[in-house]
Order: structure tokens, then sequence, then C-alpha cells
């Protein structure tokens, strides 16, 4: 009985030294739970958030956003427009990679053609392929050319890290891929597949430095388990937890939510040239008949904010004061009624498992209360993408969907979702067109604002797309740390802290 | 038995070929995984673009002879979205597939076996109902929910063990536990149902009526033959637990086969996929010719050659 005593004392006393000797650790370590692993740390491969988390702490760019969202330099120092197709950047002349060679506009220069070049055959490429040239006129001095005026460039150059140049062409891009050399303010330095990527602070850093040694980015796929984790005190960040978990959160002694409002918007997506959406009543009593407070309040939990435009106050291109169409089911009622039996055919809304099945079903539920016949169809991510955006003779009658082009700029939202050039869109409205390729040509900020204001008005009267929300990334926080996220979703860890 | 191994070792490559074939086109008529990798702002042309640098452009029927010429190198190809050998990514989460299906199945056969002696012991007394209850518990629970369970209890709010992840040994014991009670069930079954059956054979009731005492009755001359069933679905539950516990690995994020094959499907990162579905055809494939050879060595009454 003793012997046994003594036995659970000690299986006791070996469980318990295990969550105490990380928690003395604490102070040295940041621990951030990710919902996956990054899929690459090539920051010319992939572009998702469990990848760039990560990569973007590894690696500096020409230009970034401060926690304000405006962009400011990196490691170019300034910029001047040549022309409207030439930019001329200043480049810094005291960063060094990891591993201690000078950063120079070569290095700028070939990460530009790298992720251009279609043999490389980056997934980012469609978000710099109008850069047609990079030329390094001096060691502190690059040149861009693009093709036509491309006022977003800046905004997407805030997305292009710079790779060190010698490394990469000694070692092969898969080899980079395994062991990324950058020169931002945390140095790569384990990777162990499936479980965790472990990165130690650059002290040789240029800029704001790093509060932690190290930093461990896990990957944990179970929100639920995220959650716990940073409730026994075995985690300091996680990233995507939902309304319900936050709420959970709040009664933690350990852990708070730290919720943010993103760039990314969610809105209901019509063919408006197949029946019965083509009729301008049928969508205006859809924009009529959905609560979007309901939706956000009611099925989220009031973290994310009703839209009026597809923009958000983030975006370039944002206008103030557009007017929707407020909730209103008489109105939408009636006006299905004035429609005729031919709004009584059935939709399908088309949805895939990664969107949050709670609002497709309280869309399709005040769809069909107003008087339509909505039916949900469920496809996979890969099939939903291809069908979305197969032009208006295939595109689905009805899908909700959210859009974010990481960009904050309203071509990279407005653009491929409504201009009759893209495979997304369906409109096919003129007016549209014109203000969407008016605003890509030209560099002043006022007039490209008066165009996006038109655009926003016509998408406001003849509901070509329902604007629904804003949506809201729910990260968990130990109560210890401070951080403040930002709309474009990155975590960077030298703008974190312990508090005392 | 050579001749009987030239023959089983040709049945075994024409599976492994068939296999390959199935999952290379099951796999194709989904679609490709190229709108899945590109940004939402990429247009029609960058799309094409990169559809054609990843070769999914090409015709089928090159693809699955470039496919096949990998395969006779052993070249299981590079994954499409992380750009790494499907081989290193294997070899990474097999290891813990191993120890995780090791745990369990320690979990179940330690509590599973004395449960099924209980269970036959005590027919129809207050403590096999107990026992029975116990088993029909542990087997109802899904895992998701047991999961969550044992981590608030024993992690967040005893701090007994650490929440999720890899590690030390303290790691393992929650999913062992968590994936163990599933099987625990099948072993308790089989473990009352071959003890039931061997207590009533001749044998036992002779040695009762020499005075054996139970305990020693069931040590020196039941558990040998009672055992044999049991073996039996071990070997069954051990290719099972092989394949991978979905569940379990997600919620305790343990890097297993299971949960890089669900992330693999769901981003159709095909090579990935078919890498992990041609192991476990290997793998079957070689234990099934083992288990041949092995019945002949254990029991001689067994021939080979006569073998079909």
């Amino acid at each position: 009985m003793k012997n046994r005593r003594l036995l659970a004392k000690a299986f006791m006393a070996l469980c318990l030294a295990i969550p105490a000797g990380s928690a003395l650790a604490a102070k040295d370590r940041v621990t951030i739970d990710l919902s996956g692993e990054p899929s690459s740390l090539d920051p010319h491969v992939q572009w998702n958030p469990d990848s760039y988390y990560i990569y973007r702490n590894i690696f500096d760019n020409l230009l970034t956003r401060d926690d304000k969202g405006d962009i400011v330099p990196q490691i170019a120092t300034s910029w001047k427009y040549l022309s409207d197709t030439q930019i001329q950047f200043q480049l810094r002349d005291d960063v060094t990679f990891h591993d201690g060679k000078k950063l120079t506009a070569d290095d700028v220069v070939y990460s530009v053609k790298r992720i251009t070049d279609p043999k490389f055959a980056s997934p980012q490429l469609g978000q710099f392929d109008k850069i047609t040239d990079a030329v390094a006129n001096d060691a502190k001095t690059v040149t861009l050319t693009t093709n036509g005026a491309y006022p977003a460039l800046l905004a997407q150059l805030v997305k292009l890290s710079i790779v060190p140049k010698h490394v990469v062409e000694a070692v092969g891009k898969d080899a980079f891929n395994l062991k990324p050399v950058g020169s931002g303010p945390y140095k790569f330095e384990a990777w162990q597949r499936g479980v965790s990527v472990t990165l130690a602070r650059n002290d040789a850093y240029w800029g704001r430095k790093g509060a932690f040694p190290t930093a461990v980015f896990r990957a944990i796929p179970d929100a639920a388990t995220r959650t716990a984790n940073l409730q026994a005190g075995a985690s300091d960040l996680a990233a995507n937890l939902d309304g319900d978990l936050a709420q959970q959160l709040k009664n933690s002694p350990r852990a708070k939510p730290v919720p943010v409002l993103t760039e990314r918007v969610a809105y209901l997506a019509m063919n408006v040239q197949k029946e019965p959406l083509n009729d301008p009543k049928v969508r205006q009593a859809i924009a009529y008949a959905i609560d979007k407070q309901a939706i956000t309040d009611g099925v989220l939990g009031g973290y994310e904010k009703p839209a009026l435009e597809m923009l958000t106050p983030a975006h370039e291109g944002w206008v103030d004061g557009i007017k929707d169409h407020p909730f209103d089911l008489a109105k939408a009622k009636a006006l299905l009624a004035e429609a005729g039996p031919k709004a009584r055919q059935e939709i399908s809304l088309v949805t895939a498992p990664v969107y949050d099945q709670r609002v497709v079903q309280a869309l399709q539920q005040m769809l069909n209360e107003a008087g339509l016949k909505v039916k949900i169809d469920m496809t996979d991510m890969a099939q939903w993408l291809r069908r979305m955006q197969s032009g208006p003779d295939s595109i689905p009658q009805m899908a909700f969907s959210r859009w974010s082009c990481g960009c904050q700029d309203a071509d990279g939202v407005l653009f491929p979702i409504l201009h009759s050039s893209s495979g997304w869109a369906n409109a096919k409205d003129k007016t549209i067109d014109d203000a969407l390729d008016g605003a890509r040509q030209t560099l002043d900020k006022s007039k490209r604002l008066a165009f996006y204001k038109t655009v926003h008005e016509r998408i406001a009267s003849e509901n070509y797309i329902i604007p629904l929300y804003q949506a809201a990334v729910i990260y968990g926080a130990a109560k210890n740390l401070e951080w403040t996220p930002t709309p474009n979703e990155s975590i960077f860890l030298n703008r974190m802290g312990w508090k005392d | 038995m050579q001749g009987f191994l030239v023959r089983r070792l040709g049945q075994a490559l024409i599976t492994i070929l068939g296999v390959a074939t199935l999952i290379f086109f099951v796999q194709r008529l989904t679609g490709d995984p190229t709108y899945l990798l590109v940004p939402e702002t990429a247009t029609q042309a960058d799309i094409d673009a990169l559809r054609h640098a990843l070769g999914f452009d090409r015709p089928l029927i090159e693809q699955f002879g470039g496919f096949l010429a990998d395969l006779a190198r052993f070249d299981l190809g590079q994954s499409v979205v992380q750009r790494v050998p499907v081989s290193t990514i294997i070899a990474s989460r097999l290891p813990y597939t191993l120890m995780l299906a090791a745990g369990a199945l320690v979990v179940a056969i330690g509590i599973g076996v004395p449960v099924g002696v209980v269970l036959a012991l005590f027919r129809d007394g207050p403590i096999a109902k107990l026992a029975a209850g116990f088993v029909l518990a542990a087997q109802s629970m899904p895992t998701f929910w047991s999961g969550i369970l044992m981590i608030m209890i024993f992690a967040v709010t005893l701090g007994w063990l650490p929440p999720s992840s890899t590690g030390g040994f303290s790691h393992l014991i929650m999913p062992s536990i968590a994936l163990g009670l599933l099987s625990m069930a099948t072993f308790a079954r089989i473990t009352r149902a071959s003890l039931l059956d061997e207590l009533s054979k001749d044998y036992v009731r002779t040695a009762r009526s020499r005075g054996v005492r139970t305990p020693r009755l069931l040590v020196r001359h039941v558990a040998r033959n009672a055992a044999i069933p049991v073996i039996t679905v071990a070997a069954l539950e051990i290719s099972n637990l092989l394949a991978g516990a979905v569940i379990v690995e997600t919620v305790f994020a343990w890097p297993g086969i299971g949960q890089v094959t669900v992330q693999a499907i769901l981003a159709r990162d095909f090579l990935i996929v078919q890498g992990v579905v041609l192991l476990g055809a290997f793998v079957t494939v070689l234990l099934n010719l083992l288990s041949d050879i092995l019945y002949s060595v254990v029991d001689p009454r067994i021939v080979l050659e006569r073998a079909r």
C-alpha cells in the first residue's frame, strides 16, 4: 500500500514537472499556435497565412505597413516616380543577411526577377506580373518598370520579400525553402516537420529588434486545442479562433481574445446574367431581405461589422457614406411579388466547407423567408474556385464568398470581382468597366477615389453583389503579451512584447 | 516454397500496380490543385501558366507514364504545395504514427484484456455489469469530444499533462488513451468470448476437479489457448492504427500520417496522397506475405506449396 502511494506521488511529480519547466522558460520564448504548418518558407512560393505569418519575420521587403496601415519604408528609404511606369527606390546600406553578407540592389533586382519569372511558377506571380523590368542603377538604387501605370504597385511590394541572391543561387530553390536565409528581425533555426518552426532573434537587425530570443510557431489544427493551449499556459498566441472560443477565453485567468477587423469582406455573389437574378427587382429584394446586423451579431458573436461597400476603411479606394439597402422584409416581399412567379424558381447557393456554414444557412433562411427558393449546394474548395471564376455562362447563380487581395487596395478587390475581363465577373456593366480602367491608369489618388465612388454607387443601386460584412480574425493571446493585430493579418514578432 | 514466393511476389507487384493506377486516376478525376494555389486576384492567364509549369496540363496518359517511371525508381515525386520530396514528408511523419499506434495498443490491450477476463469470470455479476458499462461508454464517446474533454481536465484544470503537440513521453499519454479506448472494447469482447469458450472445455473441468484454483488455472492452462484469437485481433488492430487516426491526431496536434493525408487531400496535393496510399498498399501486401510464411513456420501442418 505504502509502495503504491509512493508510486502515485512519483507519477504526479513527473507529470507536474513538465508544465512547470516550460513556464520557467516562458520569458525567453514566445510560442505561437497556427492552424497548420507552413506550406513553404521560401517567401516567393506560397502566400498563405500559415506560411507568411512565419517567413515575414525572416525577410524584409522594400516597403511595409505600420500598425496604422500606412505604407512606410523598410529596405527602401525613399522612392520617386520617374514617369507613370517607372519608379526609383533608394535603399538602406546598413542591412545584412543572416549569413553576414550585405543586402544590395542586386538582391532586390534578383528577388523581383525571381518571383516574376514564369518558369519559377510562383503562385504569387499574378500580384507582380505588371512589373516588366528591374534594374540596379548602383548598389543603393533600384528602378522598377511596370506595364502601364500601376497605382497598386506600392501596396503589392509590401508583400515582396527580398531574398539573398548569393544563397539562393548557391543552394538552389529546394534547399532554400528548407533553410531560408533572410535579413529580417528573426533568423530561421529549425523546422520540425508537422510540429513546429523555430526562429531565433537576429541581434544584428538594423531596425526594431524583437523582444523574445526565441519564437516557436506550432501547427495545431484544432481551434479548440489552440484555445486549450492558451488556457493551460502552453502557448502565448493563437491564430484563427471563432466567436464561441473567444467567449471561452474571456473567462480564462491566463488568456484573452484579441479580435481585429481585417481587410477581408464577405459578400453574396450572384450571376446576374442568369434567371431570376437578371431581374434588378429580384436583386433589390435580396438586398432588402438580408439582415446584416443579425448575421454579425446573432450568428458570428459581434466581432464582425456590417459592410456598406465591398471595401473596408483599411483600403485605398474606400469611400465614406455609401448607402446600402437597409433590412426591410416587407419591401423585399413586395418586390418579389412584383417580379412575379419566375422569382420562385430554385436558386442554388454554392458553398464550400471552408466557409462558415452558419452564415450560409442564415442567408438561405433570410432569402427564403422573403419568398425566394434558395437551395444550398455544397462542393469542395477547388471546385468552388474553378466554378466561381469560369465566366458569366457557368458561374453559379449564387455563392457566399469572402475576398481579400492582401494589398488593401481597391484594384485588388473590385477589378477581379466586377471588371468584364475577369473570370469572376459577370455584371457586364460598362460604367463599372470604364471606372475600373480609369482608376487603374492614373496615379492621382483623388481621381482614383472618384472612379471607385462611381463603382461603389453602381453596386449599391444595381446590387450585382451584396456586401455583407467586414470579417474579423480572432486571435487569442496570453494576458501578459502585448500586441496590436492589424487588418492585413500579419504577425510581426518585433512589434510584440511582454507586459511586466 | 520457392515457387510459392515467386508467385506471391508477382501477385504483390500486380496489386501495387493496381492501387497505383486507381489512386492516380481517381484523384485526377476531381480536377487539379492549381486554383487552390493561386491567390484570388490571379487572372486566367496566371492560372494557366502555373498549371503548365506544374505539368497538370499534359495529357493524363503522359502524366501517368511519368508517374510510373518515377515509381519504378522509387521516386514518389515532390509535393506541389510544399515543394518538398514526398518521401521526406512521409518519413518525417511515420515515426509519430508508429509511436501513437504503439501507445494506443498498450492502452487497448492493457485495459481491454483484464476487463475481458473480468467479464468472463464474473459473468452476470454486478462487477461484470459495471465493466460492460465502462466498455460501452468508452467506445461510445467520439474522440473529438473525449479528447478535448481530457485536455480540459488534465491539462487546463489540473495542469498534469501537456495539452497537445509532441515532446516527451507525457505528450503521448492523452492521445494514446483517446485512441486506445476505442479499440479497448474489441479486445475486451474477444477476450471474454475466447475465455468463456476455453473455460467450458474438458481440460478445464479436469483441472478444476483436481482442485486447481482459478488464478493458477487461468495463468497456467487457459491463457495460452485463449490468446490466439486475441493475437489475431491485435494484428488487425495494428493495421487499423497505422492507417492513421485522423481525429485524434487533429485534436492533439499529433503530426502523424493521418493528419498529413487529410490536409493533402483537401489541398489536392496529389503526390502526397499517392505516396501514402502506395505505402499503405505496400505494408499490407508485405504483412500478408509475412503472415503466410509465418503460418507455415508456426504450424508445420500448413504447407505453402498447396496454399493458393
